[in-house]
């Protein structure tokens, strides 16, 4: 059925064009496998999820530019008046927003002297009892912070803590985290509850599943708070809190109005154009690759019109003629497709060693050729479904 | 003779245009991608620094413990940056940081704008860095050693607070304090701002400038970043000046190569002079001066993705070309008859080669054109998209010279065998069988 043996010596017969097209399969496959790895590895980094409600949380910054302001009076004030807005279920004051690339972060010690073990660099959100329910986190162990626990400012004797899971599985990976401490200096914090998750403000740092929540409310004339509401009520309320807290005390900008879910875009921004930019590259590499396939068998149908219409009158079937051309086109895949996986691999280790991407996986040289038996049998079926069609009479008529 | 090929290729585009117009795309999408990547990348490794790129050096001292950051960081003390100024070294210097506020005008409908880009600087910053004013100048050597509350403002903030008249004189509120404005700059936005890297290269450009000399006086918070190797209680802004964190920037320029050694030495002598004061304990502790390219660098400006991305489509291109090169010599060959015929009549075969580059660099001219199309419009459509700054993402003029002579030469590449195949091919063998 399958006629290899004269497909492959008339492959070998016309030397150059086969040729060309092997390279052209061979460096698609290298670079298609590529690409798509690093596709489906920006897509991955983009789709963990922050812990966050994120279309109901956004953050803005009260800035006090008039230096004799009471700031943790004015504070409790504003806090206050945020609260009792129709609309607004919660509020936190934050020394950072999630996900927005600037913020606070240190390495606690496990202990009060300075040779200590120290945990990996951990976010540090400082916040009140609001915390929680203002971003809209799970807390699956331990309590909240109790109202009276909430300082304005660092206290020799430190205070309340709640960190994130990941936190947890990575400095105290066999035991419950409750009423453990860490240190920063010789001020101590004690962890009371664990968050099933929440992201730093350092979405491409490693440590951003690292995050905890300090029982500090300390006084800050650049500060921000973050607020949850529903969805359809934010832009409403992007309106109304600078009216609101102008009218408390003017001497202040309110700015940054900013969901999570804008934070997000933001923040990712680099890697979907890197993805956006790739699939383009993909899509056009398999089509210019198609095409090349598809010019080929044309130029060879033409070739050998002649040819056809004799196998045809000796007694081949269409089915025949169309499957000598996907035979062909087999073959070269086969042996382009080894080949392209071998320099995928090669061009993976380059990319590896150069820059800090991860290693390769064989899945996606091994799925790109697959891809690539895929589109090429489209590619030859159309054009030699017409060869097909050459009558057997064509052959005995210039003969 | 090359009119007369210019012509004969005409023809021959117009008389296979579907296979032509298949050649031209697969060139032009090569180029495409090609100049869109290539065209990020030179955007973003500009060196705005000009002809002063080798003479302006960034400042490094490893002033950190043994135990400490394994490098050197991008910014010193506020104690080492005071005590630097000491040097008549360098012809200008000067520490920095960044601050914000807010600032309002004399007009007291004018609400009160938030300024995140507030520089705090010496009078040498703006000779350093090539800056020009548009109306007054530099505040006076005299308020960096007393200080005045004198600001410069950038022409855009000065747009926003003076719809862009002379305000030289008039009197702005920052953090409500008065200020004299005493210059306003002509348009500037060193793309990347290059003298402080700390919160992203691009698109953040300073509006106000401030004298150093005012910050132990009006405490200026920092607004970029402040790293610390060792737990320092600081409650109090003197406490923050005398500490070791590290968190302002200093510039010096050094014209000659002799003058930098000159400078390296006395900074090292320094560093020994502070050793006896118990600090610098590193045996690693040195200076490091880094010129603007070394200092682009170091602070790694080209993201990786746009090398990578640089690389893969050079990649790309070499497949368009690939698939041109089969194109091209089934194209010739199927035309072999007529070249048999032109070469019976006395054509040869240096000329049948030569009409067929030109041919072929016809196609490369038409494809690098339409590359460049490409890329224009896939260059807005990412800066639509990704709200990309349009620094990055305006066609650069250097690649309407860059796109036609790449595609122009990778057809040639391309063209060179179908071509040598065509023209020594013996022409008895066509003419036989017509």
């Amino acid at each position: 059925m399958l006629h290899i043996k004269p497909i492959f010596s008339s492959l070998l017969h016309s030397k150059s064009g086969p040729l060309l097209l092997l390279l052209q399969i061979v460096l698609s496959v290298a670079i298609v496998a590529n690409a798509s790895f690093i596709i489906v590895e920006r897509l991955s980094l983009m789709a963990r999820e922050s812990g966050i409600v994120e279309n109901e949380v956004f953050d803005f910054s009260i800035y006090h530019f008039d230096k004799s302001t009471d700031l943790v009076v004015q504070d409790k004030r504003d806090l206050e008046l945020l609260r009792a807005i129709p609309g607004v279920i919660d509020v936190a004051p934050s020394s950072m927003a999630p996900l927005s690339g600037g913020g606070w972060s240190s390495n606690f010690t496990l202990g009060p002297e300075e040779r200590a073990k120290s945990t990996p660099n951990t976010g540090m959100y400082m916040s009140d009892e609001h915390f929680i329910d203002s971003l809209g986190l799970k807390l699956v162990e331990g309590r909240n912070f109790y109202p009276q626990e909430i300082t304005t400012e660092l206290l020799e004797d430190g205070g309340k803590m709640i960190v994130t899971k990941a936190f947890v599985d990575k400095v105290w990976p066999n035991d419950s985290a409750l009423g453990k401490s860490v240190y920063m200096g010789a001020q101590h914090f004690v962890v009371i509850g664990v968050v099933e998750r929440l992201q730093t403000a350092w979405v491409d740092n490693s440590n951003v599943e690292f995050s905890s929540v300090l029982s500090v409310n300390y006084p800050a004339d650049y500060k921000r708070y973050l607020v949850r509401a529903k969805a359809s009520d934010i832009a409403r309320l992007k309106e109304v809190i600078p009216e609101i807290l102008h009218k408390e005390y003017p001497s202040r900008v309110i700015e940054g109005f900013t969901t999570i879910s804008e934070r997000r875009i933001e923040a990712y921004r680099d890697h979907e154009l890197m993805a956006t930019v790739l699939t383009m590259m993909v899509v056009l590499l398999l089509l210019i690759t198609s095409l090349g396939v598809t010019g080929m068998v044309m130029f060879n149908i033409q070739r050998r019109t002649k040819q056809i219409g004799t196998r045809r009158a000796l007694g081949a079937k269409k089915r025949d003629i169309i499957s000598y051309f996907l035979v062909e086109n087999y073959l070269l895949c086969l042996l382009g497709g080894t080949l392209g996986v071998l320099l995928a691999i090669q061009l993976g280790q380059q990319l590896m060693s150069l820059y800090s991407l991860p290693m390769l996986a064989l899945s996606y040289p091994l799925l790109t050729v697959v891809g690539l038996f895929v589109v090429t049998t489209l590619a030859v079926y159309l054009p030699a479904r017409k060869a097909a069609k050459i009558s057997p009479a064509t052959a005995t008529r210039t003969v | 003779m090359f009119f007369y090929y210019l012509d004969l290729a005409w023809r021959s585009i117009k008389k296979t245009p579907m296979l032509s117009a298949l050649m031209i795309m697969a060139i032009s999408i090569g180029i495409g991608i090609t100049i869109t990547t290539l065209n990020i990348y030179k955007m973003m490794s500009t060196n705005p620094a000009g002809d002063k790129s080798s003479q302006l050096f960034a400042v490094q001292l490893w002033s950190q413990g043994p135990d400490a950051w394994d490098d050197f960081d991008p910014q010193i003390t506020y104690q080492d940056g005071f005590n630097l100024l000491k040097s008549d070294i360098p012809r200008l210097q000067t520490p920095m940081f960044r601050t914000g506020g807010a600032v309002q005008t004399e007009d007291p409908s004018f609400l009160p704008v938030l300024q995140s880009r507030v520089r705090v600087t010496n009078n040498d910053f703006f000779p350093l860095f090539g800056l020009e004013f548009q109306y007054g100048q530099a505040w006076d050597d005299s308020v960096d050693k007393t200080a005045r509350y004198e600001v410069v403002l950038t022409n855009e903030l000065n747009k926003t607070l003076f719809a862009g008249e002379n305000s030289v004189g008039k009197t702005i509120y920052f953090n409500a304090k008065p200020y004299q404005v005493v210059g306003v700059l002509k348009p500037w936005a060193p793309s990347p701002n290059y003298y402080d890297l700390n919160n992203g290269a691009f698109g953040n450009v300073d509006t106000l400038f401030v004298p150093y000399s005012l910050a132990p006086i009006e405490e200026y918070g920092s607004w970029g970043n402040t790293n610390g190797w060792s737990h320092e209680s600081i409650n109090t802004y003197a406490q923050r000046l005398t500490s070791e964190k590290h968190w302002t920037q200093f510039w010096v320029q050094l014209d000659t190569p002799e003058q930098a050694a000159e400078y390296r030495q006395w900074v090292r002598q320094y560093i020994e002079q502070q050793k006896q004061l118990g600090r610098f304990s590193s045996p690693k502790a040195d200076v490091q001066l880094s010129d603007v390219d070394q200092w682009l660098a170091i602070n790694k400006v080209v993201p990786e993705d746009n090398k990578v991305l640089v690389g893969l489509s050079a990649l790309f291109l070499i497949v368009c070309l690939v698939n041109m090169l089969g194109l091209l010599l089934s194209k010739f060959l199927r035309r072999a008859p007529e070249i048999g015929v032109r070469r019976a009549i006395g054509a040869s075969q240096g000329q049948i080669f030569a009409q067929h580059m030109v041919e072929v660099s016809m196609m490369g001219l038409f494809g690098g054109l339409l590359g460049l199309a490409w890329a224009w419009g896939s260059l807005a459509l990412l800066t639509n998209k990704f709200q990309l700054e349009a620094s990055l993402t305006h066609l650069d003029a250097s690649m309407w010279l860059i796109a036609p002579i790449i595609a122009i030469l990778a057809a040639i590449v391309a063209g060179i065998y179908p071509a040598w195949r065509v023209c020594t091919t013996n022409p008895s063998v066509y003419l036989k069988s017509q």
